[in-house]
């Protein structure tokens, strides 16, 4: 190695570490420091009239059983919503990349991504009111079906997580269908392969980054989540969101809240970088974040 | 009414009667037309030399209770002086007291619970208020101490009162014809008939309260083998609600919810708009409480709280108040001015024999770990 | 049958918002009962100065907070690409974190992180402070805007390097070879390539900033967001002008979004 070639790699490391200074500075105040924060919270105890007060016990962490069923209604309907999506998602992407004309294309993908750029707040609660009893169950009452009740069940949660995360779901599916070589298909046509063969041994395979990238992006937003069990749930479906929010806002348990906040946190980063690894052997090659 | 503008908001309301909203309760006792009429003609409302337009503020904060304020009073005051109310509201005292403790809040009026005000002076919260800067305030003239008295704490004056009320349920006669008179019979037939159609408050002290009256314990047990029994109760019920909220007047009108743990004014206002929904008091007792309002310490606009608090208690602005909510207020000049069947409502003035039984809730009963706890556990299960 | 299925697709997508629009357009003043055609609530919301101002908040806490994500994402991806070794497993971990951590769980944790740092600061200035009244230390615009950011920085840090990966290598040796120096190259080759991948980054901060409502509700200390704003008005009983809020921010959504398309094409052009 010349001293030039040196010279110029130190030189383009000083350069790195100015670039990223800034980033490193809010990485290090907004998240390393709030998580150490959080940490330590979680080995103490609730101060007599709410709130935190240092102590050091696992007692929080001996007590996450009492989270129960927020932990299996997260674990569950995430897992299942992410799937919902996936099998409603998929077909639509297929349509709009393979079977779409190319005139209409962009429209229908505009018209995809449009009701993501509106509140959420307010199509959450478009379905409150859908799925209330002055919506679908009247309607459903007025050509003789009765008694239909859908709001506050794991059911109206499930119709909400679908309808708010349904786009995140179709747009990466779409741009790897959209790479797809449409002479593949015609190729696998050709040598007398079934449709269904062909999707299979063709298509799927060739869309697994998208798939892999949309079910990640669903899965991390929905096992968060909070204001959709809060409005479609009525309180009564409950995930670990909303138990961390009636720690924090109602029972004043800080400690407690979080250490189930550090147990959420470490089951993400376990369930996502298993998926990772377990997607990267199956084929998933050009898998990124986002 | 010769104001063109005046003439329209009555009209507007006069054609908004047939809606189901808060509003139709001023029409339907014919009072909306009146009250229109008494806000413009009385002095206190006029804009008073002492606020100049701005001199507040262009924003106070206002944080209470659902259905609880009269928006057209709240205008008023924006009109009065230039600055707007910006209202947010809370489903329990718990959620309050979290939020002023965690700090940051940017209130300047809040609206707290009788039992809840020794602990917002012990957490050093609230300040004594500056009566002088209040002059619609007068000691002389609260019917009930029961009522006031809650808000000095060691001589000190820290809240004053708003109004108070009860804590029983609303029931839906069309659905469920047999009316209720307790909270064991509540509880029973939230487990049977009324399943999927009852509601509770996400508050812990009504909720968990009214549980412990279905064994006839004190809704401000602490026991813990009462607490227990409380908690199995509760528990054994969830599976049958339609909702836990403190929210409860949507799904109570649109025929979701048929019963629901309820607040006198909604169930007044319920029972106004749809008659068929009865406000019941649970004959083994539960809650009588009085809120009131105070400034918090880190109020960002004092000034504009005072001037918000002082408009709110004018008799006749705080008469309007009651008109909407369908609380009473223990304040002697307001109740002068009520019409006698608002005097004589027996939702919003309960017999004698079911007022006794009822209970002030107690302020250990806010911070108590064991109440909360079995609270988000019952909401988690 | 794919093309029915798509129908059905975008009937379940748009059904709520039709609904939302004609309600906003209710003469009767509750959300859920229609009683005739009005623009009423329209006009109350467009004087609705507590409405208006927590609008003003969200545009700026998003301005804000999409910028320095954009500017500090993109200086991060351009210098990891330059970096090996330990570093840069750190970084790419972090990135990885920031991303997974959800968004009630940072917004929790920002909370008490602050409000534990305020309590030993502001102590500490009060000490300090010469004066009578010495500044506090709260929480608002700032603390709302550095956790935004947070999140939208991580992501502009992925979309860019993602852009960086598929970036012709041999234009930016090229331009080294013709001894050109460093900013110019960057000026003139490496900008204009990753330009997608920097604005893709700066509308998807802005929008998940925009409509944020779980972070901003634990740090927004007095702040009302629109979010926060639209939250505390369902609770407080829903009125159509919730509505037409709604629809007029989907319009102005709408607006950018087609606006932001517009441009992008536009800029390509004399490209090609």
């Amino acid at each position: 190695m010349t001293d030039a070639a040196t010279i110029q790699e130190t030189r383009q490391r000083r350069w790195a570490y100015a670039l990223l200074a800034p980033s490193a500075f809010w990485y290090l105040a907004l998240l390393i420091l709030p998580l150490i924060v959080v940490m330590v919270y979680s080995v103490g105890e609730r101060a007599p009239t709410g709130g935190y007060q240092a102590a050091f016990t696992f007692d929080n962490y001996l007590n996450l059983g009492a989270r129960w069923t927020a932990f299996k209604n997260t674990l569950t309907l995430a897992p299942a919503g992410t799937l919902i999506c996936l099998l409603a998602g998929y077909p639509l992407a297929y349509f709009l990349a393979v079977k779409a004309s190319p005139k209409t294309r962009l429209l229908l993908l505009i018209l995809v991504i449009v009701p993501f750029w509106t509140s959420f707040l307010i199509r959450t609660y478009a379905w409150m009111f859908i799925l209330g009893g002055r919506g679908l169950p009247q309607l459903l009452d007025f050509i003789g079906i009765e008694g239909v009740r859908f709001i506050n069940t794991p059911f109206s949660v499930l119709v909400g997580i679908v309808y708010a995360y349904l786009p995140l779901m179709v747009f990466p599916i779409f741009v790897s269908l959209e790479k797809l070589d449409k002479r593949l298909l015609e190729a696998s046509e050709d040598l007398g392969a079934s449709p269904f063969a062909t999707f299979r041994q063709v298509t799927l395979p060739l869309s697994a980054p998208g798939v892999i990238t949309g079910c990640m992006l669903v899965f991390i937003l929905l096992m968060g989540e909070y204001l959709i069990p809060q409005m479609l749930g009525g309180g009564k479906v409950f995930f670990i969101g909303n138990a961390l929010v009636d720690l924090f806002l109602q029972s004043l348990n800080w400690p407690f809240g979080s250490a189930c906040a550090m147990a959420l946190v470490v089951i993400m980063v376990v369930t996502v970088t298993l998926y990772l690894k377990a997607t990267r052997a199956t084929g998933g090659r050009d898998v990124s974040l986002v | 009414m010769s104001d063109p503008r005046k003439e329209f908001i009555a009209q507007l309301r006069r054609y908004q009667m047939g809606s189901i909203s808060r509003r139709h309760f001023l029409g339907a006792t014919g009072l909306g037309t009146a009250m229109a009429v008494m806000a413009g003609a009385v002095p206190g409302l006029r804009p008073r030399a002492g606020f100049a337009a701005g001199e507040i503020g262009d924003k106070v904060s206002l944080t209470s209770w659902p259905n609880y304020h009269d928006p057209a009073n709240l205008e008023k005051f924006t009109e009065m002086t230039g600055a707007a109310v910006e209202l947010t509201v809370f489903g329990s005292n718990e959620e309050m007291y979290a939020k002023l403790q965690a700090g940051g809040t940017g209130w300047d009026v809040f609206v707290p619970t009788n039992y809840t005000i020794q602990n917002y002076v012990d957490a050093d919260l609230i300040d004594p208020l500056d009566t002088a800067q209040i002059p619609n305030f007068d000691p002389a003239s609260y019917s009930d101490p029961r009522m006031s008295e809650p808000g000095t704490i060691g001589g000190k004056i820290y809240a004053l009162h708003k109004d108070w009320g009860t804590t029983g349920f609303v029931q839906n006669t069309k659905e469920l014809p047999d009316k209720l008179t307790s909270w064991k019979e509540f509880w029973d037939i939230a487990k049977d008939k009324a399943s999927g159609r009852v509601m509770v408050h996400d508050y812990q002290l009504t909720t968990i309260g009214n549980a412990l009256k279905y064994f006839g314990y004190s809704f401000n047990s602490n026991d813990e083998k009462e607490l227990a029994e409380a908690e199995k109760l509760l528990i054994e019920v969830k599976p049958h609600l339609f909702a836990i909220s403190s929210d409860y007047q949507p799904g109570m009108r649109n025929g979701d919810a048929w019963m629901s743990v309820a607040w006198t004014g909604d169930g007044k206002q319920l029972h106004n708009d749809i008659p068929e929904i009865i406000y019941v008091l649970g004959k083994e007792g539960g809650e009588i409480w009085s809120d009131f309002y105070a400034i918090p310490k880190a109020a960002p606009n004092k000034k504009g709280a005072y001037a918000l608090i002082n408009f709110l208690l004018d008799p006749d602005v705080n008469t309007a108040e009651l008109m909407v909510h369908g609380y009473p207020v223990a304040d002697k000049r307001v109740i002068a001015k009520l019409p006698p069947e608002i005097a004589n409502d027996p939702i919003m003035y309960p017999a004698a024999e079911l007022l006794s039984p009822l209970e002030f809730g107690a302020s250990d009963v806010l911070t108590n770990p064991l109440r909360a706890e079995i609270m988000a556990r019952f909401k988690s299960a | 049958m794919l093309r029915g299925y798509a129908i059905f697709v975008y009937l379940f997508l748009y059904a709520p918002i039709a609904l939302i629009v004609l309600f906003s357009f209710n003469s009767g003043n509750n959300a859920s009962d229609l009683q005739g055609f009005a623009v009423t609530w329209y006009i109350k919301a467009a004087g609705n100065t507590l409405m208006l101002g927590a609008l003003k908040n969200s545009v700026i806490i998003a301005t804000a907070s999409a910028i320095l994500a954009t500017f500090m994402g993109t200086m991060a991806a351009l210098a990891l690409q330059n970096l090996r070794g330990p570093l840069r497993v750190l970084f790419d971990g972090l990135t990885y974190v920031a991303i997974m951590v959800p968004g009630i769980v940072i917004g929790i944790a920002t909370l008490i992180a602050l409000v534990t740092t305020f309590d030993v600061t502001n102590a500490l200035i009060a000490d300090l402070w010469p004066g009578e009244a010495p500044p506090k230390l709260g929480l608002g615009y700032g603390s709302i805007i550095a956790a935004h950011t947070l999140f939208a920085m991580a992501l502009v840090i992925v979309i860019v390097r993602a852009r960086i990966a598929g970036m012709d290598r041999a234009l930016i040796e090229a331009s080294a070879d013709l001894y050109a120096d460093p900013l110019a190259t960057f000026r003139q080759v490496t900008l204009p390539q990753l330009a997608p991948g920097i604005i893709a980054g700066f509308l998807l901060s802005f929008t998940f900033s925009f409509d944020d409502f779980v972070i901003a509700f634990f740090v927004a200390g007095s702040q009302q967001t629109l979010p926060i704003y639209v939250f505390s008005s369902i609770r407080r009983g829903v009125t159509p002008e919730i509505n037409a809020i709604g629809t007029a921010v989907m319009l102005f959504s709408l607006t950018a979004l087609i606006t932001a398309q517009v441009l992008l094409r536009r800029g390509k052009r004399p490209a090609q």
